[in-house]
């Protein structure tokens, strides 16, 4: 006879033991686990929702790469890829390269949460986690890969974390910090409940759209069939903060404002241009600042009053952000694209500046006056003064540049350096929350280098903008132009132009 | 006798007003404020700020420094954090 579901559900979960030959403590180490104050017969009565067997698990997940992989192959026989816009294909390239092996690094992460988590629901619900994140790694992999012979870029998909390339080492600072090295209790709050139930599990039904919206059905595909993974393990999150809440609410405060910080930071770099700048205007369902104040904070500061939180310190900070540091980080990608795996669309002809404007009131007022000044260069043929000559200040937290979380004529956030002297060497911060946050985390954090850093301290040589992108792995066959050869500033233009070079430096 | 420290070479934490971000600027300890201002503006001026007819300001610590000055005299070590801007 073959028992119910009901009946042997909770005992295939929960089913725990009693170490005789070691303690509990050498079992579940607190570096490793994290307990903290929460006591430890407490973790018993850990819940999730989806409560998922592994056999239903495979089952599902088996209909799952059916359809993303049935999908793809139709899609290999088409011409789609060739008509798909360069801004578009950008989006795709960044986010490939930004995400492939962060998928893959979640793996050990979720690994960590299926052998230190505290209670059995928790381990095995961690282990599914596990098989998802290798899911999505081979999934971009292969997605990527398809496209190799037709572009070399999108080779970055793998490529990208193993090289010096500065968003490279801005991903690895962001990620190493709050997946890597934490205690499982400490990654449930940070990666389940923050950044994927915060931000991920949202931006990929936006991206998906947008996707949808610029022709990508593979990558619409890819990503949707992504996200269903992350809506489940994501879950992982809420019953380890409702401990925390219930025995250290001081703690996971901490852990979810520092995250939520970071990965503000990481997606206005990535989602910020890709909404904003590189989909096609005919194609953009939301600025991103619209998409953020309706799937990031409204649903994130409804999360944070169900489980009884405070809105972050810094949350006006946040706010003001978000018409500014999009657009400074979207300024400084375009200036320094010969160092970027993507074609970064520069986006300011006459309509898309109109759209920008219409959606950010003080956009031409904060950044109208840099972008005219580059038009002019471009329509005059000097396309050269509109490349790097040397590298940005970046900041010792997020490794962005300087500037970049607020705008030139910005009166309440202007450009300026956040600056903190410890054991007598100066820091440089982006912003007053990432000073905040690297002065509390300063012990694991005060040897972290900057590539500036590295540069004067010799790693860099030649100690010049060619000898950097050496430096950085960036070939001249991959290194990033604009994605529509500029043609966007012919708008401005008020005579014949000259003909415009390709980016070198 | 004095002993004269040779020139060497320091690198700054630059901003000009109306960029966008701040830059890694290597000026020499004996430039004049003058000569560090116009390597901090090269970086900026007509590539993202429009060229004026005016001289440039350095700022240290917040004080405007008198161009004269040598790097060295003005107490600008590695890692200093200068501000340039169009004398108004």
């Amino acid at each position: 006879m073959r028992l119910s579901r009901e009946a042997w559900h909770d005992i295939t979960r929960d089913t725990d033991w009693t170490p005789a030959y070691v303690t509990d403590a050498e079992l579940f180490p607190e570096a490793l686990s994290g307990a903290g104050k929460v006591p430890r017969e407490k973790w018993h009565g850990w819940r999730e929702d989806y409560r998922i067997s592994y056999e239903e698990y495979v089952s599902v997940q088996r209909e799952k790469e059916d359809a993303a992989y049935s999908v793809k192959a139709a899609l290999q026989r088409s011409s789609v890829f060739d008509s798909l816009d360069e801004g578009w294909k950008s989006s795709a390239k960044a986010h490939h390269g930004a995400t492939t092996l962060i998928e893959y690094l979640a793996v050990p992460v979720e690994l960590k949460m299926s052998r230190f988590g505290l209670t059995g629901g928790w381990r095995n619900m961690a282990v599914l986690g596990a098989l998802d994140e290798m899911r999505h790694a081979q999934l971009n992999l292969f997605f990527a890969h398809e496209f190799l012979a037709k572009d070399p870029q999108y080779d970055w998909a793998h490529k990208a974390y193993h090289t010096n390339e500065w968003a490279a080492i801005a991903g690895r600072a962001l990620f190493d910090g709050f997946m890597a090295s934490p205690s499982a209790v400490d990654v449930a709050i940070q990666l389940p409940f923050t950044f994927e139930t915060g931000f991920t599990n949202l931006q990929f039904v936006a991206l998906a759209s947008d996707a949808l919206g610029s022709g990508d059905i593979n990558f619409a595909n890819m990503i949707s069939s992504i996200q269903t993974d992350e809506a489940r393990h994501a879950q992982q999150g809420g019953p380890t903060l409702e401990l925390l809440m219930e025995h250290d609410p001081e703690r996971a405060q901490w852990l979810i404002d520092k995250t939520f910080w970071q990965s503000a930071r990481l997606f206005a770099i990535l989602t910020g241009p890709s909404m904003d700048y590189y989909t096609p205007l005919a194609s953009r369902e939301q600025s991103y600042k619209e998409f953020m104040q309706e799937w990031i904070v409204d649903q994130f500061v409804s999360s944070l009053d169900d489980y009884g939180l405070k809105k972050p310190w810094y949350w006006d900070e946040f706010m003001a952000s978000l018409d500014t540091a999009h657009h400074a980080l979207h300024l400084g990608v375009w200036f320094y694209r010969p160092t970027v795996w993507w074609k970064p669309n520069g986006g300011m002809s006459k309509d898309e500046r109109a759209w920008l404007n219409e959606k950010y009131p003080d956009f031409d007022r904060q950044f109208g006056a840099i972008w005219d000044q580059i038009i002019a260069n471009i329509n005059a043929g000097n396309v050269g003064a509109t490349l790097p000559q040397t590298l940005p200040w970046l900041c010792n937290l997020c490794q962005l540049p300087i500037g970049s979380a607020t705008a030139p004529n910005c009166a309440a956030y202007p450009v300026q350096s956040y600056k903190l002297v410890h054991d007598g060497y100066p820091y440089y911060f982006c912003s007053d929350p990432c000073r905040q946050i690297w002065y509390r985390d300063r012990e694991r954090l005060a040897g972290h280098q900057t590539v500036v850093e590295r540069m004067l301290g010799g790693q860099i040589q030649p100690p010049d903008v060619p000898g950097l992108l050496a430096w950085m792995g960036i070939t001249p066959e991959t290194a990033g132009d604009d994605a529509h050869g500029l043609r966007w500033a012919a708008d401005y233009a008020t005579a014949p132009r000259p003909e415009l070079a390709l980016a070198t430096v | 006798m004095s002993v004269v420290a040779e020139p060497a070479p320091v690198p700054v934490n630059a901003l000009f007003a109306g960029d966008f971000i701040t830059h890694l600027v290597v000026v020499m300890s004996d430039d004049t404020i003058d000569a560090a201002a116009a390597k901090v503006a090269a970086l900026v001026v007509g590539s993202r700020v429009a060229v004026r007819d005016k001289p440039y300001v350095l700022r240290f610590e917040g004080v405007p420094v008198a161009g004269s000055r040598t790097v060295a005299e003005a107490g600008i070590v590695p890692l200093s954090e200068v501000f340039v801007s169009y004398a108004e």
